[in-house]
């Protein structure tokens, strides 16, 4: 393993990004809007708005994360830097590292924007520790990195990424606690939402923000949604290898 | 690296390769040594990006054998290889340097700056060197591209039709700096799919549904067909109709 070059493949990573003001307005801007929305629609209702804050942050790593990925690296295989990458001494852990790092960078940086939103606008009242939240975030983003790199290899084009919106996120989104609570579905869907991952990354957000668990105390979801990144992550090294 | 002259820096032998059932490459063979032009001339689906992917490691092949610097190819003889590919494959969003800077960093050359100022002045694009890729010509992208592929100073040069896109002095220009490389002892390989290109290559071999149908020097292919001298287009449509 080489430091220097996973460094350096940080650094492009998280370049390419800062430079594209789209992509910025999508880390920051996006989920300070839908926050917003849903912030002052139930301004009233604090009960609701506890419940759903904590999932909606969930929602927001998995969906940005994946949409970001999967579109940078469909991009790195459209214009062949891909390809020019895997003719380097680059190794293929060096790669999925260099994407890892970067997008938990973004990921905690919007985490944290929208955790400080959320208290000092909206009011919401936290019970444990922003730190344990934080290893949430990490490793759900470890989840959808590696998902989104698996992924846009079924894609040849960014329309066909955007496909994939209602085929891998939105059910998740229905299905894992974000608008009802899992316990409340048909008892089919709850069978399914068995095998989504964003189910056991709102039950940890849930779990330490709203009842003040320790991460102990959520151990259960948190080996589960490890389980999912160590799944997708063999998925992502297989994708690159498969594509040098 | 040691690296002697007149030694096979690519061989290939019987070399088969094929997408499904589509055969691109047919019992090819070929060598190429220490300090030579070698121009891999044919055209359009002729399978010479394919065998630069090959020497490159990027395909498994059906069958032969292919060794470059004497060795089966693997991940750390990379560092020895520049390519440059037929698409640029430069990041659009990122400046000239940092392009450059990037690759560099991949293969942990020393001196980056001063040697990316160094090639930036050989490819004639210093001026741009803090422009964004994605506000380049064509022309321009392919020379940052021909930078990166030099950017580690490597023995060995695929570079799949460096000149498409290229103004006729420019072409003139890099074929001048494609000379200096190969007299100071750096192998280049190069494929095209036009005649000119071919005449500036020590070697040439003409490459047809998969394989080299004749391999030669510009001068002894074109004296090559009877008693009478042809140019390097009439010898290549006499093989390929008579194949």
């Amino acid at each position: 393993m080489d430091l220097q070059r996973i460094v350096a493949l940080i650094r492009r990573i998280v370049l390419q990004i800062v430079q594209d003001r789209r992509s910025i307005a999508l880390i920051v801007v996006a989920p300070l809007i839908i926050m917003s929305l849903v912030g002052f629609s139930f301004i009233d209702k604090t009960n609701i708005l506890n419940t759903i804050a904590p999932a909606l942050i969930a929602t927001f790593v998995l969906f940005l994360t994946f949409m970001l990925t999967a579109v940078s690296f469909l991009r790195e295989r459209q214009l062949g830097t891909l390809e020019r990458l895997t003719t380097t001494p680059v190794r293929t852990f060096e790669i999925l590292i260099g994407y890892l790092v970067s997008f938990c960078f973004f990921s905690i940086i919007q985490s944290l924007i929208v955790v400080f939103f959320t208290i000092f606008a909206l009011g919401i009242d936290y019970q444990g520790a922003i730190w344990q939240m934080l290893v949430i975030v990490l490793i759900e983003t470890i989840v959808s990195v590696n998902l989104g790199i698996f992924i846009s290899t079924f894609a040849k084009n960014e329309f066909q990424v955007v496909q994939f919106i209602p085929l891998i996120l939105a059910p998740q989104i229905f299905l894992s606690g974000v608008i009802l609570p899992v316990s409340e579905l048909p008892i089919y869907f709850q069978v399914i939402a068995k095998i989504l991952p964003l189910r056991y990354a709102v039950d940890c957000f849930q779990g330490i923000m709203l009842k003040g668990n320790s991460l102990n105390e959520i151990s259960n979801d948190l080996i589960i949604l490890c389980g999912f990144g160590v799944v997708f992550l063999c998925l992502a090294a297989l994708t690159i290898r498969r594509l040098k | 690296m040691l690296i002697k002259m007149n030694e096979s820096v690519i061989l290939a032998k019987h070399i088969n390769f094929s997408y499904g059932k589509t055969p691109i490459l047919t019992d090819l063979s070929l060598s190429i040594t220490t300090g030579k032009i070698y121009g891999i001339i044919g055209p359009s689906g002729s399978g010479k990006t394919t065998l630069i992917k090959a020497i490159l490691g990027l395909i498994k092949l059906n069958s032969g054998e292919l060794s470059v610097f004497g060795q089966k190819i693997i991940s750390r003889e990379l560092i020895h290889i520049g390519y440059m590919p037929q698409l640029t494959a430069l990041y659009e969003d990122l400046t000239v340097f940092q392009n450059i800077d990037f690759f560099a960093r991949m293969y942990g050359t020393k001196n980056r700056t001063e040697i990316i100022h160094i090639l930036l002045k050989q490819v004639k694009l210093l001026d741009y060197k803090n422009q964004v890729i994605g506000k380049l010509s064509g022309g321009q992208r392919q020379r940052v591209s021909l930078a990166i592929a030099l950017v580690h100073n490597p023995p060995l040069i695929l570079l799949d039709e460096p000149t498409v896109g290229l103004d006729p002095k420019l072409r003139f220009e890099l074929w001048q700096y494609f000379e200096e490389l190969s007299r100071q002892g750096t192998t280049l390989l190069i494929s095209s799919h036009t005649m000119d290109d071919a005449n500036h290559c020590q070697k040439i071999g003409f490459l047809y549904d998969g394989s080299i149908v004749i391999e030669g020097s510009p001068k002894e292919l074109c004296e090559s067909i009877g008693n009478k001298k042809m140019t390097l287009e009439e010898v290549f449509l006499h093989i390929i109709s008579n194949s």
